[in-house]
C-alpha cells in the first residue's frame, strides 16, 4: 500500500507527542490530587468533571463524523474520516475518567443532600451509574466496532505489527472482504449514530442537567449531542490541521477537504446557537420561575452574566463572523487558533451550565492555575492518545492510492 | 455518449409537456370540484360565522390549524431536498428537486389559506401587516402569532423566488424547441435566457447563495410554527424540544409527501428513467432518520414528564396515550415511528407499492401528529372543570377535502405546463 | 468581453457536441485576430470557465449587503413598532431584544435573497432579449456554443477555424431573430 516515495516524505513524530502528552497528563494528575488535598476538593471535582464531559465529547464527536460519512456515503471527505478515527482512542481512557467520576460522587451532586419528592427514583447513585456506565460500555464499543471495520475498509489487508492493529484489523496479514466491511460498517455506523444520540443525552441529563434537579428543558439531551458534535469537529480541524502542517501535501489533505469540514463546522456552530436559543425563547416567554431561575442566575446575575457574553461571543458571534469567509477556513494554522479559542469557548459553556449548581454558593467560579492544570493535563492524554493511534496506523496520515479510498455504490 | 444522454433527457421530460389525454382533464376537472366544495363551504362559514366549525372553549385551535401546520410541515422537504441536499452534493437530489420545491410553494400557499379561514372575519386580515394608520396600531411583534405572519410570507417569497430562478435554464430549453405564440410566451417568461458563460457564472453563484440562505430559514419556519404552542406555558406545549421537534416532523412527512406525489408521477409520465428506484431509496432512508428523530423526540417527552414530576405534565401525558384521543395517539406513534422502520429492509424500500403504502401512511401519522398536539393539551389543562373535547364539523371537513383538493390541482396543473423535472440539473449529473 | 463598435463584425459561432473540444476551442481562439463575444452551454462548466479564465462571481456582495440591511430593517421594525405602541403585555418589557431576533433573522434572510436576485439579475443583465440574436437554439440542447466576431470578409476563414477544432460552424449574416433549428 505504501511506496517508497512515502518513506522519504517528512514523518509525524508521534513518539514524542506521546511522550509529552504523558507528561501532560500526569502533572495533570499530580494537581488534581494537590488541590484534593487542599482546601476545595470540589474545585478539583469541578475541573474534573468538566474535563470529562468536554474531552469525553470531542473524541464521540469526532467519531460520529466517520460514521456519519460511511453512512451517508459522502466522497467528499477524502482522509478526513481516517483522522477522526484516531479519536477513538480516547474511549477507554474516557471510561476509566467515568470511574474516577464515581469516587466523587459525594462532591459532585448536589441531589443527595435534598429531597428529590420522588425524583429519587431517576437520580440515585447507584442506577445513575450504572445506566450512564453500560450507556458509555455500549457506545465506546459500538465505536470500535465500527471503527475496526472502517478502517479493514480503507487499509485493507493487515501487514504492520502492533496488539491494537491486530484487534482492529484482525491478525497479521489477514486480508478483509471488502464488501461484507462495507455492509457491515454501515449497519455499524447507523447503530453508533443511534448510540450516540441516546447515551449523550443521558449524560447530559444525568451529569449536567440534573446537577439542579428542579430544572428540566427537553431539549438538553439534544443539545448535548449536538454541542458534542461541534466540538468533535473542532477537535478533527486541529488534528488535520496539524497534519498538513507537518506532512505538508503528502497527507492527502487539500484545501478542498478544509474548505468542506470547515462549512460543516460552521453549519454545527450555527445549529449549536439555534438549540442554545430555541430553549432560551421559550423558557423566556414561559416566565415560570422554577424554569426561569436556572436561566436568570446564568445570564443575569454577576459573575456569570459575564461569563455568559463570553461563551456566547466566542462559540458563536465570533466563529460566525469569521467563518463566513470561505478562505480563512483553508488556513491551517488559522484554523487550529480559532477551533482551540472555539473549545475553550465550550468549556467555559460547561462551567456555566455547572458551576452555579456545584460551586460552593453562587459567589463566583474560579478559573485558575488547579483548572488549568487540570484541563492541560487531559489536553495530554488526549494528544497522547491520538498520537498514539496514528503511530499505529500511519496509513491514516498518507494520501490515498490513486484509486479511490472508498467505493461508492 | 453522454450527449446523447442530453437530448435523450430532454426529449423525456418535454414529452411530459404534451398535451393531455381526456383522463388528465377528468382528474384535473374532480380536483376543481372538490376546491369548489370548499369554497362553497368557506363561503358559508364566512356568511353565517366562524361558529359552524367545531372550536369553541376549551379548544380553540381545530383543524384549520392542524392542517396549517400540516401544509407547512409538507412544505419543508422541498426545500430540504433542494437546498440542504445541494449544500451536500447529494446528485441523487437533481431529479427530485424541481418536483420538492413546486410542492413547497403550493403547500406553502395553501397553509397560508388557513390563517384567513380561521379568522373568521378574513377581511380583516391587514391588521397583521404593520401598516401606517391614524390610530397608530401596530402589530405586536411580541406575539408568536406574528413570526409566523413574518416566517411564512419570508418562506413563501423565498421558495418561489428560488423555484423560478431554477427553472430560467429549463424554460429557455422550452423556449427553444417551441414555436408560435408558445415560444413568445416563453421567451418572456425565460427572461431571455441564452445558457452564456457569464449568465452561468453568476447563476452558479446565486444558486449556491439561495440554498445557503433557504437552509436556516426552512429551519426557523417550522420552529416559528412550533413557537405557537410552545410559548405559552399549557402542559405538553411548553416544552423546549419543540422547535427542533417540528423541524424534524415537518421534514418527515414532507419526504412521505414527495414519495406520494412522485411515485405516480414517474409511472405516469414515463420518468422511471429519471427517478430511479435508486432516488426513492435514497428518500427512504432518509425518511428512517427522520422518523427516529421524532421517535426520539416522542421518547423524550415522556421521559421528562415522568422526571420532572410535574403532575399537571405527568397527567396531560398519560391521558394522551390512554385517554379519549388514544386512538388518535396511538396512529400518530405507529405511522411516524414505527411503520418507516419496515424501510431498514431493502426489499421493502425498492418496491414501489410498499414505498407508496408507507408514504401515505407516514402522511396519515403526521396528520394526527398535529391533531394530538393541537386538541389534548388545551382539552385537559390546569382548571378539571374548563376541560372539554373537540371533534370537526362537516363544514371543517369540506373545508379540508377543498385545500387538499386545491393543492393536487395546482400540482397537476403545474406538471403539465412546466418542466417537473429539471433538465438542466440532469445534465449536469448525467455528463462525463 | 468590450465589444468594439467601430467597424462592421460579422458573427460566427462554432457548435461543439464535446465539452473538452469546445474549452479547447476557446483557447485556441484567444491566440487568433478572432474576438471571442459569447459561449454558450445547457449545463455551468467548470472546464469552459477554466479556459475563459473567469473571474469568481461577485453577486455575494448583494447577498451580503442585502443580509445587512435586512438585519437592520427587521429589528428597526420591531422596535419602532413596540415603541410606538408602547404597552407592556405579558409582562414582558416593550423593547424585548430575545423575540425580536426571530423578526430580525427573518428579515435578514428576506433582504438576503432579495439583494441575491437583484445581483443576479443586474451582474447577468437579465432580462434582455439582445443575446438571442446571435444564438443557436442547439445551445440550450447538447451543443457548447462559441460565439466569435469577425470582420465580414473574415468569416469563412473562422468558420473553418471552427471546423478544424472539431465544431459546427454556424454564420450569422445580417441581425435577424433567431431561428432555431431543431437537433
Amino acid at each position: 500500500m505504501n511506496t517508497t516515495a512515502h518513506l522519504l516524505s517528512p514523518e509525524l513524530d508521534t513518539r514524542r507527542i506521546v511522550t509529552v502528552g504523558l507528561v501532560l497528563a500526569g502533572l495533570g494528575a499530580a494537581a488534581f490530587l494537590a488541590t484534593l488535598a487542599a482546601q476545595h476538593p470540589q474545585r478539583a471535582w469541578q475541573a474534573f468533571l468538566i474535563n470529562f464531559l468536554v474531552w469525553s465529547a470531542m473524541a464521540q464527536g469526532a467519531v460520529l463524523f466517520a460514521a456519519v460519512m460511511q453512512v451517508t456515503r459522502a466522497r467528499w471527505s477524502g482522509p478526513l474520516p481516517g483522522l477522526a478515527a484516531s479519536f477513538s482512542a480516547f474511549f477507554p481512557i474516557s471510561l476509566l475518567l467515568f470511574a474516577v467520576v464515581f469516587a466523587g460522587r459525594r462532591h459532585l451532586f448536589p441531589w443527595l443532600h435534598e429531597d428529590l419528592h420522588g425524583k429519587q427514583a431517576w437520580l440515585n447513585i447507584p442506577f445513575l451509574f450504572s445506566r450512564d456506565g453500560i450507556g458509555l460500555v455500549v457506545l465506546y464499543s459500538l465505536g470500535f466496532a465500527f471503527i475496526s471495520q472502517d478502517l479493514r475498509l480503507a487499509i485493507g489487508a493487515n501487514t504492520g505489527a502492533g496488539r491494537l492493529r491486530a484487534c482492529l484489523l484482525g491478525r497479521r496479514g489477514s486480508t478483509a472482504d471488502p464488501q461484507s466491511c462495507l455492509a457491515r460498517a454501515r449497519v455499524l455506523g447507523v447503530l453508533y449514530i443511534m448510540a450516540y444520540a441516546l447515551v449523550l443525552s443521558l449524560l447530559g441529563y444525568d451529569l449536567v442537567m440534573s446537577m439542579d434537579p428542579h430544572w428540566v428543558s427537553t431539549l438538553f439531551g439534544a443539545y448535548t449531542f449536538v454541542k458534542a458534535f461541534y466540538i468533535g469537529l473542532g477537535a478533527l480541524i486541529i488534528l488535520a490541521a496539524a497534519v498538513r502542517l507537518r506532512l505538508g501535501e503528502t497527507c492527502g489533505l487539500t484545501d478542498a477537504h478544509f474548505a468542506d469540514i470547515g462549512k460543516l463546522f460552521f453549519a454545527f456552530c450555527l445549529l449549536w446557537a439555534d438549540f442554545f436559543y430555541v430553549q432560551l425563547v421559550v423558557i423566556w416567554y414561559g416566565n415560570i420561575p422554577e424554569e426561569t431561575s436556572y436561566v436568570i442566575t446564568r445570564t443575569m446575575t454577576a459573575p456569570w452574566n459575564h461569563l455568559a457574553w463570553t461563551v456566547l461571543f466566542v462559540c458563536f458571534i465570533m466563529p460566525f463572523c469569521i467563518l463566513l469567509n470561505r478562505r480563512v477556513k483553508t488556513r491551517p494554522r488559522f484554523m487550529i487558533g480559532l477551533c482551540a479559542v472555539i473549545l475553550a469557548g465550550i468549556w467555559l459553556e460547561h462551567l456555566l451550565l455547572l458551576g452555579p449548581a456545584l460551586g460552593p454558593g453562587t459567589a463566583g467560579f474560579h478559573i485558575g492555575l488547579p483548572e488549568g492544570l487540570i484541563t492541560l493535563g487531559f489536553l495530554g492524554a488526549m494528544a497522547a492518545a491520538v498520537a498514539f493511534f496514528l503511530k499505529r496506523f500511519p496509513e491514516l496520515t498518507r494520501a490515498a492510492p490513486p484509486e479511490p479510498e472508498k467505493t461508492s455504490t | 455518449m453522454p450527449q446523447s444522454a442530453y437530448s435523450k433527457i430532454d426529449r423525456t421530460i418535454l414529452d411530459t409537456l404534451k398535451p393531455a389525454g381526456r383522463s388528465y382533464w377528468i382528474g384535473v376537472g374532480l380536483l376543481g370540484l372538490g376546491v369548489l366544495v370548499g369554497a362553497a363551504c368557506w363561503t358559508y362559514q364566512l356568511l353565517v360565522g366562524i361558529g359552524v366549525g367545531g372550536q369553541n372553549n376549551p379548544v380553540g385551535w381545530g383543524t384549520y390549524l392542524i392542517n396549517f401546520v400540516f401544509w407547512v410541515g409538507i412544505a419543508h422537504s422541498g426545500t430540504l431536498i433542494s437546498a440542504i441536499l445541494h449544500l451536500f452534493r447529494a446528485g441523487w437530489r437533481n431529479p427530485i428537486a424541481r418536483a420538492a420545491e413546486t410542492m413547497t410553494v403550493f403547500a406553502v400557499c395553501t397553509a397560508g389559506l388557513f390563517p384567513f379561514i380561521h379568522l373568521g372575519r378574513a377581511w380583516m386580515v391587514y391588521f397583521m401587516l404593520p401598516v401606517p394608520n391614524q390610530r397608530n396600531l401596530w402589530p405586536n411583534f411580541q406575539s408568536p402569532l406574528m413570526f409566523d405572519v413574518v416566517a411564512i410570507s419570508t418562506y413563501l417569497t423565498v421558495s418561489v423566488m428560488f423555484w423560478y430562478t431554477g427553472m430560467l435554464p429549463d424554460l429557455a430549453i422550452i423556449r427553444d424547441r417551441a414555436a408560435g405564440m408558445r415560444k413568445k410566451i416563453f421567451t418572456v417568461l425565460s427572461l431571455g435566457w441564452t445558457g452564456a458563460h457569464e449568465e452561468w457564472r453568476h447563476y452558479s453563484r446565486a444558486y449556491l447563495f439561495f440554498a445557503a440562505l433557504a437552509t436556516p430559514l426552512v429551519i426557523s419556519v417550522h420552529s416559528v410554527v412550533s413557537w405557537d404552542f410552545a410559548l405559552g406555558i399549557a402542559p405538553g406545549w411548553h416544552t423546549t424540544i419543540f422547535a427542533p421537534y417540528f423541524v424534524a416532523g415537518a421534514i418527515h412527512s414532507g419526504l412521505a409527501m414527495v414519495l406520494t406525489l412522485l411515485i405516480p408521477l414517474r409511472s405516469m409520465f414515463k420518468l422511471k428513467e429519471i427517478i430511479t428506484l435508486r432516488v426513492l431509496e435514497n428518500i427512504a432512508k432518509t425518511i428512517i432518520f427522520t422518523g427516529l428523530i421524532v421517535g426520539f423526540a416522542y421518547g423524550t417527552e415522556f421521559f421528562i414528564a415522568w422526571y420532572s414530576h410535574n403532575s399537571v405534565e405527568t397527567t396531560v401525558f398519560a391521558w394522551r396515550a390512554t385517554g379519549h384521543y388514544s386512538v388518535e395517539f396511538w396512529i400518530m406513534v405507529i405511522c411516524n415511528t414505527t411503520i418507516p422502520l419496515l424501510f431498514f429492509f431493502r426489499k421493502v424500500r425498492t418496491h414501489i407499492i410498499p414505498l407508496f403504502v408507507i408514504s401515505v401512511l407516514i402522511n396519515v401519522g403526521m396528520w394526527f401528529e398535529r391533531f394530538v398536539i393541537i386538541i389534548t393539551s388545551v382539552a385537559r389543562d390546569f382548571i378539571p372543570h374548563a376541560w372539554g373535547l373537540y371533534a370537526p364539523t362537516l363544514v371543517e371537513f369540506g373545508i379540508m377535502l377543498g385545500t387538499f383538493c386545491l393543492f393536487f390541482f395546482a400540482f397537476a396543473l403545474f406538471v403539465k405546463h412546466l418542466p417537473s423535472v429539471s433538465m438542466t440539473e440532469m445534465k449536469e449529473v448525467t455528463a462525463p | 468581453m468590450k465589444k468594439s463598435a467601430d467597424a462592421p463584425h460579422q458573427h460566427v459561432m462554432g457548435l461543439f457536441r464535446s465539452e473538452d473540444q469546445a474549452a479547447a476551442a476557446i483557447r485556441k481562439l484567444a491566440q487568433s485576430p478572432w474576438k471571442l463575444r459569447r459561449v454558450h452551454s445547457p449545463v455551468p462548466s467548470h472546464k469552459i470557465a477554466a479556459a475563459l479564465a473567469l473571474k469568481k462571481s461577485r453577486v455575494g456582495l448583494f447577498t451580503l449587503a442585502g443580509g445587512i440591511i435586512g438585519f437592520f430593517s427587521g429589528f428597526g421594525l420591531a422596535i419602532y413598532a413596540s415603541t410606538q405602541w408602547h404597552l407592556i403585555v405579558g409582562g414582558k418589557p416593550v423593547v424585548a431584544l430575545v423575540p425580536f431576533v426571530i423578526v430580525g433573522f427573518e428579515f435578514t434572510i428576506l433582504f438576503a435573497v432579495f439583494g441575491n436576485v437583484l445581483g443576479f439579475l443586474t451582474q447577468t443583465g437579465l432580462p434582455t432579449f439582445k443575446r438571442l440574436q446571435h444564438y443557436d437554439a442547439r445551445c440550450s440542447g447538447e451543443h457548447f456554443g462559441i460565439l466569435a466576431a469577425c470582420r465580414p470578409e473574415q468569416h469563412r476563414e473562422l468558420a473553418e477555424f471552427f471546423t478544424r477544432q472539431g465544431g459546427e460552424p454556424r454564420i450569422f449574416d445580417a441581425p435577424s431573430p433567431t431561428r432555431g433549428q431543431a437537433p
